[in-house]
């Protein structure tokens, strides 16, 4: 319940900020149209040969492809695409990470020498050459491509986490916790955890619009979710073939996936923003 | 009379808030004249600091400042930035309080003591090192050619408010500003760089405005005394008459609620409620919710006084000033601690060492341990107050939390109730820690801000698996109780509460589990003064209640004269004398004891400025690499061979009942301070 | 500051070595495993059996990872399956193309980032900055390859001013040329970081220009713009140099998508078309040389910036 009301206060202040609010509105227009797509007079795979490289109509408001295919159906369900990767690559960060961190600040010793040589072994590549090997290893498909982006979202978190642990670990609630008799693991989840929500929350929305960009920029290359299924990097890939012939097929799905990030960016300066100058008791309470 | 180097008139200043305009400082007029000190004192936010810093034109963008601030010949309200910085650079030299954040850490000293000079033409840039080596010589700088090209971090705190000090007089500016220039030192350090501020003034002839919470320090260096409350100034005077004949109960309420160092023992009389905030100021007197001459009378709540002069000199803003009670109150004497004998022992400490590791190297190999405690013996019996005193890195705190098993004791035992805590099993430990409870020094931190306060009273019983067990719910309320806390504000977070409060949510806290034995490691060192002397009774109380004993663990001389039962002075490590609390501070007998005392500030001017002080020479050794023999045998004044060669051992000294480690014990005598040996 | 540098460098090792087994692992993981990858899907039960033996594949597994992790360090990173070239000269010729990119989008970054930075920091919250603040949000947001596909239809297909495809010339062999060719690649790449420089920079300018010490030098009468250029500057450039120095170091590799957009002859297209043919030993020695890269530069990063920063000591 008290998570409920923290993420409440949270909602209230950001839409107290344009920005956040104008992403906030943009990121639910795009989420809605993912979940629904299914039942909008959408059509991503059927091909009209007779109307291939065609520029936007008021039959195909964006346009046709290659194929024929429409557009606009082709960047709605690569929302679904782009969307179902990135919550998932931020769920196997988040989980995988997440104790990385805690375990690894808490404990310090050769527990944490352990796991931060591993993140720095993750770290030594940038994480789109880090996704590539993974995906040249488990080949080419959408568990593939959520998996690799995944992987390289866990050093982040990782790093987050263990810094906030360390600040806090000196702080003297946390000592006062230990010298009443609480226990490692109580003092891990019962009061570190709950101080760090909002740092993860931040993590959270800056992974998700790293994790659209890098499951674009997979397909862009040719190596992200195989075709047929619609994605919006493999648009740009294919649509820079056809830059003379038809330059909107790369600009508008470039326009939409630009305005997403742009979007998760608004919210995660707007969450910052809230943690550096709460106005909110609760939030003071539950954010910092 | 002649032309003032500061006046000011009619002073305003607001920040922007949630609500509006938040007014911080409301209409304050001063003036300060050549060769005077006048001290501005005050609690967190009587808008002192900012007084300070709209004189010199340095408050933030965001600031309204209205009415008029005069220079020498410079209105400082309105000028343009080119004029403001060339007053700043001539006229006006500025201390700020903590030494470690005010110099720029990436560029060597001398040049940062110079360069305002430089910038503005008033000194050749190749006269510049010179220059520096020069005012740092001036201000008691060991070594200073070597110094001057050294950055910030390789000097100690003290070493570098006296360079900020030589920087802030470099251009023999007309007035000085320090706002809490001694509030981050040690007390030993604190006389040095008092000493420097006030023989630089005499030889510049500067005026300087002093701004501080102390009242000890006010008394040490003021020549006249602003007293501020609520952003204006209630009273102004010369300094023997604030202190002897106060003529606005706040300013007389203050004198009694602090404790003494130097007379007989009584009861605090604090000052009930807490500072104003100024987003919620009444509509009358800002004093009068905490008044006790006031007592809601309509004049008071209706109408906020006006500064006024009075007959026999200075100013009060009180429109019954004459009901003022007299500063002192006779002294009431508290119950004679009965002999320990009769008691039950609750914690023995025997040899304690706690030594942490240095690494160093490619492989960070052990290459040497700060020996933060060094064994140290002490006993504390139910009902007790014994205090550990001493300066910062003597070792205090990490005694205190190697007692709690929160720091890991390299040798010697811990008993609690005659029973070892030391290498117990984690769930042995977590037994013996019911038995024992922490207060932290600072009560912002040590309460968890996502928890309700009632949840963080309650938390060490839930750890425990006690709550229903202890009474649940209806114990929480008796503790808020005990505390002095309404039962109301179960449901809000520590950030709605005051200091004070949240450091009576700690006390609640720790004694929900019904501890014996309370460690209590500077429990009131960062609360304005009127609430130390609330949260000080407090404890009195609940020791008497409860029959609690407590390791007292402070810096604060008279704070600890005030509650202890015996006193233990520690330096580097180890107890350099024990004694019962009179004994102590009657006749100390070790040179450390009594450079301590000489050096901490008394609340009276008349005979504090008229007693001997000792300012000891340099500063804390580094407890890594400790001085062979007496520690403290290189800044002592009777220093011999000996004391050099083999630490002293810790013995009855036998003209009364204390015990030192010093070779030379003995009491102080008349001049005998003075044949110091240097460093 | 010996003794700092071979510490830095002994704490290399362990990242290297791990970094190492999981390259060489590689192989194994591939479906097929190492045998599939040489002799290819339609392999007679003798073609493997004579590849085994060929490669040393019936050796123990530590023993195959000692002979290639010594080949490696030797520079020997096997042949490609594809060219039958060796994987090091095929790596060296596409390198300076890849390091001629980064320098080129680092100076970018640089003189984009840097001013937005300052300006933004002097008026926090002012009409300059919230406009700033902005550019450095869309040059965050915008994809690279997007950006490039945007520059190539604007100055490649309607105004017909550069190339849509990017040679490598070297600089010193005919810098009008060169530039030609650099000019849209290191704007693509640059852009994205002069966002990360610019945002990066503004909050610690900030943080610096509400610290106490510059308090103190106000109080002494120095003007704002020495303030900033003899105080500021320098306390918020030390934690820049870290950050300049991963930016550097993620083009070697981040190039990948840029090279892709302009068909740049780089590291990136190499590494490309290594994974689309199942190369697996050019994908390995593209990983382990621009790993070694990446990891040097870090190193010279941390060198450097202990020995700017007076406060670090070289215990």
């Amino acid at each position: 319940m008290k998570q409920m009301h923290a993420i409440l206060a949270a909602l209230r202040g950001l839409l107290r900020q344009t920005g956040a609010t104008l992403g906030l509105g943009f990121l639910g227009l795009i989420v809605l149209i993912a979940v629904f797509a299914d039942l909008l007079p959408l059509d991503p795979l059927g091909q009209d040969f007779l109307r291939t490289l065609e520029g936007p109509s008021r039959d195909y408001w964006f346009g046709t492809d290659e194929l024929g295919r429409d557009i606009l159906s082709r960047v709605v369900f690569g929302a679904r695409t782009s969307l179902v990767t990135a919550a998932g690559a931020v769920t196997i960060a988040a989980l995988i990470g997440v104790p990385m961190g805690l375990i690894g600040g808490f404990f310090g010793g050769w527990r944490d020498a352990v796991l931060m040589r591993l993140v720095d072994v993750m770290m030594a590549l940038p994480a789109i050459l880090f996704a590539m090997a993974l995906i040249a290893v488990f080949g080419r498909s959408q568990g593939a491509a959520l998996l690799a982006v995944g992987i390289t979202g866990i050093p982040g978190f990782a790093r987050i986490v263990r810094a906030q642990v360390l600040t806090l670990r000196k702080r003297d609630f946390v000592v006062a916790v230990e010298a009443f008799g609480g226990t490692a693991s109580y003092n891990m989840f019962r009061t570190i955890l709950p101080n760090s929500w909002s740092q993860i929350l931040v993590q959270v929305v800056v992974l998700s619009s790293v994790a659209i960009l890098l499951e674009a920029a997979l397909a862009f290359l040719g190596v992200g979710v195989p075709p047929p299924t619609p994605s919006w990097g493999e648009m740009l890939r294919t649509g820079k073939s056809y830059l003379h012939e038809a330059p909107y097929y790369a600009v508008l799905p470039g326009i939409v996936l630009t305005l997403t990030i742009l979007a998760f960016d608004s919210i995660g300066r707007g969450l910052s923003r809230l943690i550096e100058n709460p106005r909110d008791a609760a939030l003071q309470g539950s954010l910092k | 009379m002649t032309e003032p180097v500061l006046s000011v008139r009619g002073l305003t200043v607001s920040f922007p808030g949630i609500l509006g305009r938040v007014p911080v400082v409301r209409g304050v007029d001063l003036d300060v004249h050549a060769g005077e000190v006048l001290c501005i004192v005050g609690e967190s936010g009587s808008g002192k600091s900012v007084t300070a810093l709209a004189v010199a034109g340095l408050l933030p963008q965001t600031a309204q400042v209205d009415g008029s601030v005069r220079v020498k010949d410079t209105d400082v309200i309105g000028a343009d930035a080119g004029t403001l910085r060339r007053m700043r650079g001539r006229d006006v030299g500025f201390v700020f309080q903590d030494p470690s954040t005010t110099l720029n850490p990436v560029l060597p000293v001398g040049r940062q003591m110079t360069e305002g000079q430089v910038a503005l033409g008033l000194l050749p840039r190749r006269e510049a090192g010179a220059r520096a080596v020069e005012l740092l010589r001036e201000v008691d700088v060991a070594n200073p050619e070597g110094r001057a090209g050294q950055y910030p971090h390789e000097f100690s705190g003290g070493m570098r408010q006296r360079a900020v000090i030589g920087m802030a007089m470099a251009g023999r500016p007309g007035l000085i500003i320090a706002d809490e220039p001694t509030t981050a030192l040690d007390v030993t350090v604190q006389a040095q760089v008092l000493d420097v501020l006030d023989r630089r003034q005499r030889e510049t002839g500067a005026a300087v405005v002093l701004i501080t919470h102390d009242l000890g320090v006010v008394a040490e260096v003021a020549d006249r005394v602003a007293v501020m409350y609520g952003g204006r100034i209630v009273e102004t005077g010369q300094v023997e008459d604030i202190f002897a004949r106060p003529r606005h109960p706040y300013t007389a309420a203050l004198l009694h609620s602090i404790p003494r160092m130097d007379t007989t023992d009584r009861r605090l009389d604090p000052i009930p409620g807490n500072p104003p905030s100024p987003a919620e100021l009444p509509v009358g007197c800002a004093f009068e919710p905490r008044c006790s001459v006031g007592g809601g009378r309509p004049k008071c709540l209706a109408e906020d006084p006006a500064l006024r002069a009075v007959e026999g000199g200075g100013a009060t803003a009180c429109h019954f000033w004459q009901e003022t009670p007299p500063a002192m109150q006779p002294a009431e004497v508290r119950d004679a601690p009965s002999a320990p004998a009769e008691r039950q022992t609750l914690l023995e400490i025997r040899d304690l060492k706690v030594h942490f590791p240095v690494r160093r190297g490619i492989l960070q190999r052990v290459t040497g341990h700060v020996r933060a405690v060094e064994g140290v013996n002490l006993t504390v019996h139910a009902g007790e107050t014994v205090s550990l005193v001493g300066e910062s890195g003597c070792g205090k705190t990490t005694t205190g939390k190697a007692v709690m098993g929160l720091t890991r004791a390299t040798a010697g035992d811990i008993l609690l109730e005659g029973a070892s805590v030391l290498g117990l099993k984690a769930t042995d430990m977590r037994s013996a820690r019911r038995k024992m409870q922490y207060i932290f020094q600072d009560p912002f931190s040590s309460l968890n801000p996502v928890k309700t306060v009632e949840d963080i009273v309650a938390e060490p019983l839930h750890i425990h698996g006690l709550y229903n067990e202890m009474g649940g719910a209806q114990r929480i309320a008796e503790l808020f109780d005990l505390v002095g806390l309404s039962t109301s504000m179960f449901g809000r977070y520590p950030a709605e509460f005051s200091g004070g409060q949240k450091q009576r949510i700690g006390i609640a806290r720790a004694l929900v589990l019904q501890p014996r034995l309370l460690i209590l490691d500077e429990p009131v060192a960062a609360l304005d003064v009127s609430i130390q002397a609330q949260i000080l009774n407090l404890l009195e109380d609940l020791q008497k209640e409860l029959n609690l004993g407590y390791l007292f663990i402070a810096h604060n001389l008279s704070v600890v004269r005030h509650i202890s039962d015996r006193v233990a002075v520690m330096y580097l490590g180890r107890i350099v004398e024990e004694s019962d609390r009179d004994t102590l501070y009657d006749m100390p007998v070790h040179p450390y004891t009594q450079s301590l005392m000489s050096a901490a500030p008394v609340p009276d001017p008349v005979a504090g400025r008229s007693r001997e002080r000792i300012v000891l020479e340099g500063e804390v050794p580094d407890p890594a690499d400790p001085p062979p023999g007496c520690a403290f045998a290189p800044r002592c004044f009777r220093a011999t061979g000996i004391c050099r060669s083999a630490p002293p051992p810790f013995e009855q000294y036998a003209g009364s009942e204390s015990r030192a480690a010093c070779y030379h014990a003995g009491p102080l005598e008349p001049g005998q301070s003075r044949q110091r040996t240097g460093t | 500051m010996i003794a700092f540098i071979g510490r830095r460098i002994l704490q290399l090792i362990p990242v290297l070595l791990i970094a190492s087994v999981g390259i060489w692992a590689m192989l194994y993981a591939v479906p097929g495993g190492p045998i599939g990858v040489i002799v290819g899907e339609n392999a007679t039960p003798e073609s493997i059996e004579a590849a085994r033996r060929e490669f040393g594949l019936d050796r123990p597994v530590a023993v195959q990872y000692a002979d290639w992790l010594i080949n490696a360090v030797r520079g020997d990173l096997g042949a490609s399956i594809h060219s039958r070239e060796p994987v090091f000269d095929l790596i060296m010729d596409r390198l300076p193309a890849t390091l001629q990119l980064a320098v080129a989008a680092t100076i970018v970054a640089l003189v984009l980032g840097i001013p937005v930075a300052v300006i933004s920091a002097m008026y926090p919250g002012g009409w300059a900055d919230r406009i700033l603040s902005g550019w450095s949000a869309l040059a965050l947001g915008v994809p690279t390859f997007w950006l490039g596909i945007l520059l190539i239809l604007w100055f490649a297909v309607d105004l017909r001013w550069l190339p849509s495809v990017s040679q490598h010339v070297a600089i010193w062999a005919d810098p009008a040329v060169a530039l030609r060719n650099l000019i849209l690649p290191a704007i693509t790449l640059g852009v994205y970081v002069s966002g990360v420089i610019a945002r990066f920079l503004r909050a610690s300018l900030v943080t610096e220009l509400n610290a106490d010490y510059v308090r103190t030098v106000r109080s002494k009468g120095l003007t704002e713009g020495a303030i900033m250029r003899l105080h500021v500057l320098p306390n918020a450039l030390l934690p820049f140099i870290t950050i300049v120095g991963l930016m550097m170091a993620s083009f070697i590799g981040g190039a990948v998508v840029t090279e892709a957009v302009f068909t740049y002859p780089g590291l990136g297209r190499l590494l490309i078309q290594a994974i689309n043919t199942r190369d697996y030993p050019l994908i390995q020695g593209c990983i382990v040389v621009i790993l070694v890269i990446y990891v040097l530069i870090n190193l010279t990063v941390d060198i450097l910036y202990a020995y700017v920063d007076p406060r670090i000591e070289y215990a």
